[in-house]
């Protein structure tokens, strides 16, 4: 527990105390790793494989999305999900299911939730908090990586107590992330790995999302293809009409 | 011999407090056996109730699904426990179930509800539920010309999703494999009411909902009806040697439905309490009648004693006259409880105000009729009169000759 208000303490007085150097080089590293992501299109698709004690399954998705704010994603199959997609704009989130004609938004209160039967939640699609806006950095590196430690901000609404940044020194590509509850327990993991070759840019091609509270459970998102600045993605594929557009 | 006639001719002796004394302990056996009927009754009737809303008497499942259910404990329906439920003589019927939960959608509303699959076919012959209809009609497993199957809700259901017969309720879940499970399907029936404790239940056919939770020929649970609910352990065991899968668990009624099976226990003895007091207001007057006849009597015994009769022959003489009484009041009692009880198991009193259990209409108590019930207060009743006389006769027997026949 002293440990626990130590480290708080440090980390409070951290931007106060240190130079205001430590916290904007943080902000500038987050930055550019979630710059090479956000190109101002993007056009992917790629196969999310979900692995449990009690199955092993995978789905693949097409997913179209310009900057950090829109964002459609659409499941190609297997056949019992095709047509299923989601759609993202700014902090609002729909899902559409095309057998029951219906779609859901998200409720706040579902945020927490898995997204399509995965790890991961739809506050990961979404991401309602901004890591450089609702966070306090602190960036400590060592050969290989920059690790910042980002603590919420008091006004931020969040469940995590801490996250933990880990990006190559190399080429600003993303490492890992770890995610804190407020008690300071590690709850989940999630990697990045298997860098590829896409267009002109080198970013890792596969996310492995580890809840650590469930054991044996792993999601894998692997990107089978990625357009950056993708010239046929426009603002017009984001509504609720391209959402409920059914696939043949 | 000459004790028993000795006692059946002090019996005759005085007629009007034996009388009085065969009345008290008459009137006990009747009120005990009609109590005893009643209590025997109802809870066969409740439990019949019961096992038949949904339990059943006997159910199987995958581990320890009765206790920490879980949508991945699955039993396969070819894995030969139906054959087993066919050939064993004591089942009379047999129902496969599945069971999830997901989330309800009716025009604009939404709500959590808990999806049953069950087979039409063999539910009906299993359950009571095609009973509890009181709107539409009991469903099929087949699709309409449309592509949807029927489903039938809860009373719960169709109240918060304003939803009425003919009324598409969309469902949306996981399936076992953790695919997402949507649907569209028709309201054809509404089961129960208010008060039932499926008001938020939507059954689907079984088809339809192994198709929806991705659990083709899986099924979570058997439920099986025997001929009387207390058959359910015996049967349990016996199934359960035939399966011979310990990852295969079956469990009778009372293990399934603990509270209510403890319940009913709790309720049981409570029914000993009101007995108990019976018992005890009959010895009373045994015990006063008994007293005042050996205070009366004390000459008597005084003479007997002086031309030398044994203080133990005394003493067994008393109560020997009140068993041989306690004897013949539950015979007058047993003649005229015999055509009460048959009436009150075959008729029974209707209750002014009808017990609702889920749907099914329990208005009328009724009792049994078996030997228990006419052979235990005759026992308990002679019994407790032969006892409580051992008090007076042990009285009589310490008598003096001398101070009896001086009337001192």
């Amino acid at each position: 527990m002293f440990k626990a208000i130590t480290f708080i303490l440090l980390l409070i007085a951290a931007p106060i105390s240190q130079s205001m150097t430590n916290e904007d080089r943080a902000k500038e590293l987050i930055r550019k790793m979630d710059d090479m992501y956000r190109s101002t299109a993007s056009r992917a698709t790629m196969t999310m494989r979900m692995q449990t004690p009690n199955y092993d399954r995978s789905m693949t998705m097409e997913s179209v999305t310009i900057g950090e704010d829109q964002m459609l994603i659409r499941i190609l199959a297997p056949k019992k999900e095709r047509g299923i997609a989601t759609l993202k704009i700014d902090k609002e989130m729909w899902n559409y299911f095309p057998k029951i004609n219906k779609t859901i938004k998200v409720p706040p209160s579902m945020m927490m939730g898995s997204w399509m039967g995965s790890d991961f939640t739809n506050d990961d699609l979404v991401k309602e908090s901004s890591l450089v806006e609702d966070y306090s950095l602190v960036v400590q590196e060592d050969a290989d990586y920059y690790e910042i430690t980002l603590t919420p901000k008091i006004q931020t609404v969040t469940v995590w107590g801490k996250i933990v940044v880990k990006i190559n020194k190399i080429d600003n590509t993303p490492a890992e992330q770890a995610f804190f509850d407020d008690k300071g327990r590690k709850v989940r993991v999630m990697s990045y790995k298997e860098p590829k070759q896409f267009g002109n840019v080198t970013l890792p091609s596969v996310l492995e999302m580890i809840p650590l509270n469930k054991v044996g459970h792993r999601t894998l998102i692997t990107y089978d293809k990625l357009e950056l600045n993708a010239e046929d993605v426009d603002k017009k594929l984001f509504t609720m009409r391209s959402l409920k557009q059914r696939l043949r | 011999m000459l004790l028993a006639k000795l006692a059946f001719r002090n019996i005759f002796r005085q007629r009007r407090r034996s009388l009085l004394t065969g009345l008290s302990m008459g009137g006990g056996y009747l009120l005990l056996a009609f109590t005893l009927s009643l209590s025997k009754g109802s809870f066969n009737n409740l439990i019949d109730i019961f096992t038949h809303d949904h339990t059943g008497h006997v159910q199987i499942h995958k581990g320890n699904y009765v206790d920490r259910p879980g949508i991945q404990k699955t039993l396969l329906r070819t894995s030969g426990i139906e054959k087993i439920l066919d050939n064993e003589g004591a089942v009379i019927s047999w129902a496969p179930r599945i069971y999830g939960v997901g989330l309800g959608y009716g025009g604009e509303k939404s709500a959590p509800l808990s999806i049953v699959g069950i087979d039409p076919k063999l539910e009906k012959n299993t359950t009571t539920i095609s009973e509890k209809i009181h709107q539409g009609d009991y469903f099929g497993s087949e699709i309409n010309a449309d592509g949807y199957f029927s489903a039938m809700i809860g009373y719960g259901v169709a109240d918060m999703l304003k939803l009425a017969i003919g009324d598409e309720i969309v469902l949306i879940s996981s399936g076992v494999d953790g695919s997402i499970a949507n649907d569209i399907y028709i309201v054809q029936a509404m089961v129960g009411n208010r008060t039932s404790y499926d008001k938020m239940n939507v059954y689907l056919p079984l088809n339809a909902a192994q198709d929806f939770f991705s659990m083709v020929n899986k099924v979570h649970e058997y439920a099986v009806i025997t001929a009387h609910s207390t058959d359910a352990r015996e049967l349990a065991r016996s199934l359960s040697a035939a399966i011979d899968n310990t990852e295969v668990t079956v469990s009778p009624w009372q293990e399934v439905e603990e509270t209510f099976y403890k319940s009913m226990k709790a309720d049981q003895e409570g029914q000993k309490v009101t007995m108990g007091i019976v018992v005890f207001l009959v010895c009373i007057g045994v015990l006063n009648t008994v007293l005042m006849s050996v205070l009366e009597r004390t000459r008597e015994f005084g003479v007997m004693l002086a031309v030398g009769t044994n203080r133990f022959t005394v003493m067994s003489m008393i109560i020997l006259e009140t068993a041989a009484l306690g004897i013949l009041s539950c015979l007058g009692g047993f003649i005229l409880s015999v055509p009460l009880i048959y009436w009150f198991t075959t008729v029974g009193i209707t209750m002014p105000q009808a017990m609702d259990f889920g749907g099914i209409i329990y208005d009328t108590m009724k009792g049994e009729m078996n030997l228990t019930v006419f052979a235990l207060p005759a026992v308990i009743i002679v019994g407790s009169a032969a006892l409580v006389s051992l008090l007076p006769g042990i009285r009589a027997a310490q008598i003096t000759p001398l101070d009896a026949l001086s009337d001192r």
